[in-house]
């Protein structure tokens, strides 16, 4: 078989592989779907396999596509791949199919779109899929109910994900919850900042009642109820600390919103880790924030917009910034 | 280094200061560049980078701004193609420089 790699076009002037010659043969001479088949069906040489492929995913019908290239998932051979710079590279076939199935762009070539798997299982033209490594995922998730009582969620959660199917309406269900919860907090909190200092008052206790149920409530679904709680007392000591910031300076409403706002910025971005903090240590953070910011060294914060947002191009692109 | 202060008549320290740093400036080993790519089509592209990027790096930077995948440009300058590992210093195009934009 001479056919011994897979690739595009490649070096300056873009020589074409042997691959995208006989993909282009095929598509001139354009044979019948059963040739195209018996190309894939073929054990012996992956490289004809992975031709058959490429131009039944061209040329063939969304649910053809899947139901052909499917199988080839199981095949794990190695194939060399020639990159666009001239290098050869070490892929595998399911690799390459994957990259067929899932991506709009391959060996230089922009491939037509397919309809996505979870449309076609909808309107019911196939069924689900079902994975070669089901089996094993199973027994993972056994151990893992057995682990774990209150993983109720994580565990249907795996399940759905493994299994391939299409979101069933119990997984829609927790997320949906999960976002409930989230937007819930957050709007009682930004109500709580923007009140007037007598209306805070009045409301405080009223409030403090109000997470405590909540929190329970929570913590009977949330795995990590403990840590609510603990997120729920900073806010409150927080809300204290704020406003007795707010009363001893001045009474003006746009420098107590900038404050919280601060304060809103650095609990978002402290509700990522698990520790509980003191009332202390929230001082010092927004000033440790300001001076990290101020010492970025990508030039992103450049006083000229032009050179700053060519600076964040190339820092998004990996480049280092432009020398002044 | 002493720079040579004979066209100064003012005897103001921040003239020293920024002589010395034009100075510097001109002696320094990687600057920043401008270049205009034009593909004669419609798309004509200023780029700033520094002289010290590859033509991989400037290809990228191009495919940020318009939108093409960079493996798809092709940057030339009559009949030579740019190779994507060689800098723009090595390839001697300066500030302001015009290079042919195409695609494969």
């Amino acid at each position: 078989m001479e056919l011994d790699h897979v690739g595009g076009t490649y070096g300056g002037n873009r020589k074409p592989t042997p691959f995208i010659c006989l993909v282009m043969k095929m598509l001139q001479i354009q044979p019948d779907k059963e040739i195209v088949v018996e190309f894939i069906k073929n054990e012996d040489y992956k490289y004809v396999r992975v031709l058959g492929a490429f131009y039944l995913r061209l040329t063939g019908t969304d649910i053809d596509v899947y139901r052909y290239l499917e199988p080839l998932y199981n095949d794990y051979r190695k194939l060399r791949q020639k990159l666009s710079d001239g290098r050869f590279s070490l892929t595998h076939v399911d690799e390459v199919i994957d990259e067929l199935l899932t991506k709009d762009y391959s060996c230089d070539i922009a491939m037509p779109r397919i309809k996505k798997r979870l449309t076609i299982e909808a309107i019911g033209a196939l069924e689900p899929r079902k994975s070669a490594l089901e089996d094993d995922f199973e027994e993972e998730e056994e151990k893992d109910d057995d682990d774990q009582l209150m993983d109720i969620d994580a565990g249907g959660h795996e399940k759905d994900y493994y299994r391939g199917q299409s979101p069933s309406r119990e997984r829609g269900r927790d997320r949906d919850r999960k976002r409930d919860s989230h937007r819930h907090r957050d709007r009682d909190h930004d109500r709580e900042y923007d009140r007037d200092y007598e209306w805070e008052r009045r409301d405080r206790d009223r409030d403090r009642d109000r997470d405590r149920d909540r929190d329970r409530y929570r913590g009977r679904d949330e795995r990590d109820h403990g840590r609510d709680r603990d997120r729920d007392r900073d806010r409150r000591d927080r809300e204290r600390g704020g406003r007795r910031r707010s009363r001893s300076r001045s009474t003006s409403r746009d420098r107590d919103r900038d404050r919280d706002r601060e304060e809103r910025r650095q609990r978002h971005a402290r509700d990522t880790s698990a520790s509980p903090s003191r009332r202390g240590a929230e001082d010092e953070k927004p000033k440790k924030k300001k001076e990290k910011e101020k010492k970025k060294d990508d030039g992103t914060d450049h006083p000229d917009p032009e050179i700053a947002e060519a600076n964040r191009i190339r820092a998004s692109l990996g480049l280092k910034p432009l020398k002044l | 280094m002493e720079p040579s202060l004979r066209g100064f008549k003012s005897n103001s320290y921040d003239q020293y200061t920024h002589a010395i740093e034009l100075q510097e400036k001109n002696q320094r080993s990687t600057k920043m560049i401008e270049v205009v790519l034009n593909d004669r089509l419609g798309k004509k592209v200023r780029v700033k980078c520094n002289d010290d990027d590859t033509i991989g790096d400037l290809k990228k930077l191009v495919a940020a701004q318009t939108g093409t995948r960079a493996d798809k440009i092709r940057i030339q300058k009559w009949y030579n193609i740019y190779k994507d590992h060689i800098t723009l210093k090595d390839y001697e195009i300066h500030d302001g420089m015009g290079l042919e934009l195409y695609y494969n």
